[in-house]
């Protein structure tokens, strides 16, 4: 019963994934509907995928605050505030001033901080990355990182840098560093193809066995 | 049907094809792939995290399942498979956690069937698979939440990452764990090259399956990647040459 329940996922994934695959290619006017519709269909569940994560995330954070487990005020706070913003949104709308307010005076400067943090956490890594690993490869990674820094940044003091800097940036991002980006990006589309296509053949299952 | 839709066909059958051909001959000959650091350590890391009673933590991005952002995804589920299946002998199963619904559904599913096919279904708990927020940097700032508190010695990141991909790296960097992350996006690689300790560059993130023996369909897939690479450079090659010496216009 399992494994035809197994073939039958299979299957309906397969044919579901192919359908949307010859869409692109050939041009059939029923096939173009069933391809539309089974994309419309994805993105209903995407979204009903949604709410069932944040169903699953305030699960996750009312088990912690009943076992009282480490961080439990902060999943507290969590929860107040996911019910606090669903209902407000729920019940008013999203253009509601409040909803508004709690988007444009506790998220943004939050995220806005996070942000801020990031240049921190870079000058930090590229300490630790020459620390870790002082090989030929991250060096030139880090000299590159300056150089692109001083050719982007002001000079002033020394403002006859500016140019030589800006020369030398400009070559190494549309010379190495556009060569390079191709060769990855190459490998990335091989990648993802193939990966999609184990996904039609069955032989890669997401959805479980 | 139109030329480029009948050259696209083309093409997609051939990928087939030689994943297919290549995979049976995986069998017989098997490819010896060059060394990957990153995957080469990473079965010691999970196997010391299981001893030592600790969880493995599995980022799967802030992307989603549709889109251009699903071929990393796929690529991180596959991994996730393997890397679940080896936690199954701890009592605690790795924590996955997403940006997306959909991919936690999935990565909940994934951790169910591995411990289903050693018969420890019971071990399973659905909190394995987590949504920690639905916003990159709402994510990035639940993640370190999530190390901390599962008591995470292995961090691994593979799926959709912007900049807050260094954030949620530098959180694993911070707690000393065990950190390996790759990503589809090229300037994202270069944010995860120097703040992961075991970074995946460009067709790395896809090989998981393979480096980790997912099965010969995954090495097929690698070495079919290898030879459409080889063919498109050398087709590459060629059209500069003939354009160089005037041969085409």
């Amino acid at each position: 019963m399992k494994r035809a329940s197994t073939y039958l996922l299979a299957f309906i994934a397969g044919a579901a994934g192919v359908i949307v695959l010859l869409s692109y290619f050939l041009d059939l006017p029923y096939l173009s509907d069933i391809s539309q519709w089974l994309k419309q269909t994805a993105v209903l569940l995407s979204a009903a995928a949604l709410l069932i994560g944040l169903l699953n995330l305030v699960g996750v954070h009312l088990g912690k605050i009943g076992g009282q487990e480490k961080g439990w005020a902060y999943s507290a706070l969590l929860v107040v505030m996911l019910a606090v913003t669903f209902t407000l949104g729920m019940l008013f709308g999203l253009d509601n001033r409040a909803v508004v307010s709690l988007f444009r005076y506790v998220q943004l400067p939050v995220e806005a901080t996070l942000i801020a943090l990031l240049a921190v956490s870079l000058t930090a890594a590229g300490y630790r990355l020459i620390a870790r690993r002082p090989n030929l490869f991250n060096i030139a990674f880090m000299v590159s990182a300056v150089v692109f820094i001083l050719g982007s940044a002001p000079w002033l003091i020394l403002p006859g840098l500016a140019e030589p800097f800006g020369i030398l940036r400009t070559w190494l991002a549309e010379v190495w560093a556009v060569g390079g980006a191709r060769g990855l990006l190459l490998g990335v589309a091989l990648g993802s193809i193939t990966a999609g296509l184990r996904v039609l053949l069955a032989t890669d299952r997401p959805y479980g066995d | 049907m139109t030329v480029l839709g009948g050259l696209g066909l083309f093409l997609v059958l051939i990928f087939v094809f030689l994943m297919i051909a290549l995979a049976l001959v995986e069998r017989r000959w098997p490819a010896r792939f060059r060394s990957i650091p990153a995957f080469d350590a990473l079965g010691g890391a999970t196997e010391r995290a299981v001893e030592a009673g600790e969880r493995v933590h599995f980022s799967l991005g802030t992307g989603t399942l549709l889109g251009s952002e699903t071929g990393p995804a796929l690529a991180g589920l596959s991994m996730l498979t393997r890397v679940a299946e080896a936690a199954t002998m701890s009592d605690r199963p790795p924590v996955v956690t997403a940006a997306d619904g959909a991919l936690v559904i999935l990565a909940q599913d994934t951790i169910r069937s591995a411990y289903r096919r050693v018969r420890a279904a019971d071990r399973y708990h659905a909190s394995s698979g987590r949504l920690v927020g639905a916003t990159p940097l709402s994510y990035a700032a639940g993640v370190p939440a999530v190390l901390n508190d599962e008591d995470a010695s292995v961090h691994l990141m593979l799926g959709r990452f912007g900049v807050e991909g260094a954030l949620v790296a530098d959180a694993g960097q911070r707690k000393q764990t065990f950190t390996l992350g790759g990503t589809q996006d090229i300037q994202s690689q270069a944010l995860l090259y120097a703040t992961v300790e075991n970074p995946l560059i460009g067709e790395d993130v896809f090989a998981g399956g393979a480096y980790l023996n997912a099965g010969s369909m995954h090495r097929g897939s690698l070495r079919t990647q290898d030879l459409v690479r080889v063919l498109i450079v050398a087709g590459v090659l060629i059209g500069t040459l003939l354009k160089t010496f005037g041969v085409i216009p």
